[in-house]
């Protein structure tokens, strides 16, 4: 068990360290989710009215679609420097590695969304930190979406359509925690009654724990070599 | 009474998409098959003479 | 190998006599529906061919399963085959769908579970074949199908659930939505019984079909094979 955390925290740590020296993953996420953002507030007229309805679809989208980047990137980045070959070649559990780039991706997910909430509270003069349960929504469903990421860009980055294969594996895929995660925010968002959030909590609850065990089970069968 | 609303136009066209799509998936089988066993059939003679000619 | 076993005929020839009596009792023995009329008739085989789609996926976690146990090639035929059936056959359940909701709610398209997902499975199968494509190596195009084949089925009914809840909180004004809401109707014992004859009609169709394509499957790794033969 503590070799297993000791391989864990070293793959985390790897991911992390060498994204604080290149900062290309992190920095092209972030520019894209607020490129997205400037495109929605002219596509969708986000004007007060129409804000209300819509703020936590745009908020979803937009870090589903820097999500899909930083997942296609970190899986690539290990598949082409022969990483992951020296990774698997190391006396370390499989799973370890697949919960280390998971831990990772999410980690990456979060801080998109830490500086994509400031952003666009400021831009739209709306406190998005008012409600607490919006920072779990943002939390569960980012777990989920990296759960099933982190397994399906492992694969995508191993066929030959690599760039375009992984939205179209993943999106069908993560409809529930997009759906869930939309509509628990939205209710956060515009006060709900805790009684209606909660069917949304659950479900993303739910996908989470699904996932992750169903990940973790047949993630050694993806890179085995 | 109530006469039944007049639908038989939608029956027809469920049941030509139904019938329409199954044979068109049944054809593909056929089609793919046939290919297939041409192919097989061309392969086994490319090996045949390759045996004769590594023969002598 | 070369000629068909005696069983698959039988099968065969089974499958056809059960897909004729279902069509004859479709068209001759069931009643017209009052308040629909003729196009409720479709509702046999549209259900039916749902059916066939759900067995099909569901038969290709079983065999994506085995194969990551087994590791036997031939079950990862029977997961391509699987898909590829069920996915021609939800194509039919979507297609009826559309056409079965254009006279009874007025629209063609409703947002109701049942066909949301049904098409979200379509796009999610389409994807799984897209997935083999993009792999050259066999062995690792059976280990991702297998993988992805069960992710996908897994996710399936938490989809179903997200969309339903979805439609729970926000009511639909056309026509209720829900076919259970308008567009239901009691099924008359001649209506039940069509109704079984076709289901059991479309398994027969479903196993005959399916075992049709893993001999096709086995046909074209055998010729892979001796294409590799040569070129060596």
């Amino acid at each position: 068990m503590r070799g297993f955390l000791r391989a864990l925290g070293a793959v985390v740590w790897k991911d992390l360290a060498a994204e604080l020296r290149s900062r290309e993953l992190l920095s092209s996420m972030l520019v894209f989710a607020l490129l997205v953002i400037f495109i929605f507030n002219f596509a969708l007229e986000l004007d007060a009215v129409a804000r209300a309805n819509v703020t936590s679809g745009v908020l979803w989208v937009t870090f589903v679609f820097a999500g899909t980047l930083g997942l296609n990137r970190s899986l690539a980045v290990e598949k082409d420097r022969g990483c992951l070959d020296g990774l698997l070649l190391a006396p370390v559990d499989r799973t370890a590695i697949y919960f280390g780039k998971a831990i990772a991706n999410l980690v990456f997910m979060l801080v998109v969304a830490a500086i994509v909430l400031p952003v666009y509270s400021i831009l739209y003069n709306v406190n998005l930190f008012a409600q607490g349960g919006l920072l779990w929504v943002i939390f569960l469903g980012a777990e989920g979406y990296t759960a099933v990421g982190t397994l399906l860009a492992a694969m995508a980055v191993q066929a030959r359509t690599r760039d375009i294969l992984l939205p179209i594996l993943l999106f069908p895929v993560v409809i529930p925690v997009l759906v869930a995660a939309v509509k628990a925010s939205s209710g956060y968002l515009q006060r709900l009654p805790m009684e209606e959030i909660l069917p949304w909590l659950q479900l993303l609850l739910a996908y989470d724990v699904i996932f992750t065990s169903i990940a973790f089970m047949v993630f050694e069968s993806v890179v085995e070599e | 009474m109530d006469t039944p609303a007049n639908t038989v136009a939608y029956m027809i066209a469920g049941y030509a998409v139904i019938f329409g799509v199954m044979l068109i998936y049944i054809v593909s089988l056929v089609v793919r098959h046939r290919n297939l066993r041409q192919e097989e059939q061309l392969l086994e003679e490319l090996q045949k003479e390759e045996k004769k000619a590594g023969k002598p | 190998m070369k000629s068909q076993p005696r069983l698959l005929i039988g099968l065969d020839v089974v499958t056809v006599l059960v897909m004729a009596v279902a069509t004859y009792m479709v068209f001759g023995y069931a009643p017209i529906e009052r308040v629909m009329g003729a196009v409720q008739k479709v509702f046999y085989f549209h259900v039916a061919a749902g059916w066939v789609g759900m067995l099909g996926f569901l038969a290709a976690v079983v065999a994506g399963v085995a194969y990551l146990v087994s590791r036997k090639p031939v079950w990862d035929l029977v997961g391509l085959g699987a898909i590829e059936i069920g996915l021609t056959f939800m194509l039919i359940n979507i297609i009826t769908g559309s056409i079965w909701a254009r006279p009874i709610w007025n629209t063609w398209w409703t947002w109701d579970p049942r066909l949301t997902t049904a098409t979200i499975m379509e796009l999610l199968y389409a994807a799984y074949l897209m997935l083999r494509q993009g792999i050259e190596d066999p062995e690792r195009r059976a280990r991702f199908g297998a993988v992805y084949a069960i992710i996908g089925f897994i996710s399936v009914p938490l989809t179903f659930f997200s969309i339903r809840i979805y439609r729970t909180i926000h009511p639909v004004v056309i026509g209720g939505g829900d076919p259970t809401v308008s567009g239901s109707f009691s099924m008359t014992p001649a209506m039940g019984a069509t109704f079984a004859v076709s289901l059991v009609a479309f398994s027969f169709l479903f196993a005959s079909l399916l075992w049709h394509r893993i001999r096709l499957g086995q046909l074209g790794a055998r010729v892979e094979q001796m294409k590799l033969k040569l070129t060596e």
